[in-house]
């Protein structure tokens, strides 16, 4: 089952440029979903979209398989969001930021010193807002947006201008609250190695519209198959006839001998045969495209 | 039950805040200057603090600046505070987000802004009291106010003041939701009230919503002079601007394209 579903979403700021052409993101039920795409790709416009921040104009959006217009506030008593920057009272303490919340949601008083734990803010539990670091406060947005035991967390962004310490520390929380609470998690972020390490499915969205949705395997097969191998010999043209009855996609270039991805077998059987044609070879490398390149390679296409 | 909620909600966010702070010293204002008059010239009020008309008179004394000017000008800066909260910490998208009706939002912002209107009425009052007591427990010239209080008509006087702000109260509120720069609200609050006093000679100055308060002041305390009595009820005025102003806004807010 779908936690998010947009169908064909399209959104317009102005008549001459959509912000959202026909987006159609699926964010399956217990996956960490990262959403990734360029400053002004449209991410927060979606999401905006998805939590009814924005007026929706073309398109459908189902949260837990229903219509969310139809349905707003009991759709949103089970989702938490933290959208862009951190919203908290900056004249309050972090218990009453979450107290102000606590009466909306109606939820145990208890549960306020639970998220203040878990997000590691028990100490600071009465120190105003104001007084706290960028990540504290991304810190406490996070403990507002679990307080009511959310079944899905949309966070917008969430490391925003945090050290990598603090990057880390939000990684490892986000994956404790999908692993032991199996809360669904959609987080966007402009940096794929930000979120690559800890979510299981990936989305790439740029000028408003999605290049790739799929699992985190998925994208990595698209590494592979932007992968290949270089061989440098002592002839090149001789050592291309014997490459090419493995793979006729080889090419000659700048004295060396590039194939697209190989497995190791295929690249141990092709420098045996070349030595057994008396080829000298000198170097075989093999370059790998790294998520990042992948991620500006799908964005450029 | 989840209104209640909500406006619990509301009302915590206002603690500490300039809104708050704004209301006790509003409430306080002209009580204690009052005061300080009295204390300062202590011995030339002994004739006063015996005479009969001993409340009456401190009483229009206190509604004069509070009418005409603290009032109207405590509520455009009080309501735009209170937007301003939600603005200045970038939390209109959290609240839109919490699960509430729209209605329940703004109404129950708006109930906690009419809560502060009656806060400060209560301790403009309770201020007026005090200025008249301090000074005479602490000089011996000055006997308790031999007059008693005129509670009922006191009582009459502060809901007229109360109904007659709710005008006021009703498009500040307007204003500052649709616009983020809190100048915006509180300059055209600013600009609709001094073209009302400026209007007041008028003998329509009456529908003049920001005005409401000092023509009722003016009349109330017989100081209207020649100019004609408003044909039409104040009180019933300000309330028919106080529910179509409330019903524009609500429509506004409710139909707004993006929410945070």
């Amino acid at each position: 089952m779908h936690s998010i579903e947009t169908i064909n979403l399209t959104h317009r700021f102005s008549a001459n440029e959509a912000a959202l052409s026909s987006v159609n993101l699926q964010v399956i039920e217990g996956t960490i979903y990262g959403f990734l795409g360029p400053n002004g790709a449209g991410k927060t416009t979606t999401l905006k979209l998805v939590l009814g921040l924005l007026k929706r104009q073309h398109g459908e959006i189902l949260v837990f398989g229903k219509p969310f217009a139809n349905d707003r506030v009991a759709t949103l008593r089970k989702i938490g969001s933290l959208i862009e920057s951190p919203s908290i009272y900056a004249h309050l303490t972090a218990v009453e930021n979450l107290r102000v919340l606590q009466k909306v949601y109606q939820c145990p008083k208890e549960r306020i010193a639970e998220v203040l734990d878990l997000v590691d803010l028990s100490q600071t539990r009465n120190k105003k807002a104001h007084q706290f670091s960028l990540g504290m406060k991304q810190r406490l947005s996070i403990a507002m947006a679990l307080l009511h035991n959310p079944s899905l967390l949309i966070l917008d962004e969430p490391t925003n201008g945090l050290d990598p310490n603090g990057i880390l520390e939000i990684r490892e929380l986000l994956q404790t609250l999908n692993r032991l609470h199996g809360i669904t998690i959609l987080i966007s972020s402009h940096l794929l190695f930000e979120i690559e390490k800890f979510v299981t499915h990936i989305g790439i969205i740029n000028k408003g519209k999605i290049l790739f949705q799929g699992t985190l395997p998925d994208l990595i097969s698209k590494r592979q198959q932007n992968s290949f191998v270089v061989f440098e010999t002592s002839n090149d043209v001789k050592a291309a006839q014997i490459i090419d009855q493995f793979n006729p996609s080889s090419r000659t270039e700048a004295g060396r001998i590039r194939v697209p991805f190989l497995d190791n077998e295929s690249i141990a059987a092709i420098n045996q045969r070349l030595v057994q044609n008396d080829i000298d070879v000198y170097q075989i490398s093999k370059i790998e495209n790294d998520l990042e390149r992948i991620f500006f390679d799908v964005i450029a296409e | 039950m989840n209104f209640i909620n909500s406006l619990q909600s509301e009302w915590l966010k206002k603690r500490r805040s300039l809104a708050a702070w704004l209301v006790i010293v509003g409430g306080f204002f002209t009580p204690s200057i009052i005061l300080m008059a009295r204390i300062k010239n202590a011995h030339k009020f002994s004739a006063v603090y015996r005479s009969d008309d001993f409340w009456i008179k401190l009483w229009n004394q206190s509604w004069e600046s509070m009418a005409a000017f603290l009032l109207p000008i405590g509520i455009i800066l009080a309501v735009g505070l209170i937007t301003q909260i939600e603005y200045k910490n970038n939390t209109w998208k959290q609240l839109h987000t919490t699960p509430q009706r729209f209605s329940t939002i703004f109404f129950a912002k708006f109930v906690v802004i009419l809560i502060m209107l009656a806060q400060a009425l209560v301790l403009f009052n309770v201020g007026i009291y005090l200025s008249a007591v301090i000074p005479a427990a602490l000089f011996s010239n000055l006997p308790y106010p031999v007059a008693s209080i005129p509670y009922r008509s006191f009582l009459i006087t502060n809901i007229h003041f109360f109904v007659d702000s709710l005008p006021i109260l009703a498009l500040q509120y307007l204003i500052s939701l649709q616009f983020k720069n809190f100048l915006v609200p509180i300059g055209a609050g600013f600009v609709i009230w001094f073209l009302g006093i400026g209007m007041l000679s008028w003998e329509y100055s009456y529908l003049f919503p920001y005005v409401h308060s000092t023509i009722d002041f003016l009349v109330s305390s017989g100081q209207f002079g020649n100019r004609k009595i408003p044909p039409i009820n104040i009180q019933l005025l300000a309330v028919i601007y106080f529910v179509i102003i409330t019903t524009v806004s609500y429509v506004l807010y409710v139909t707004k394209k993006e929410k945070g």
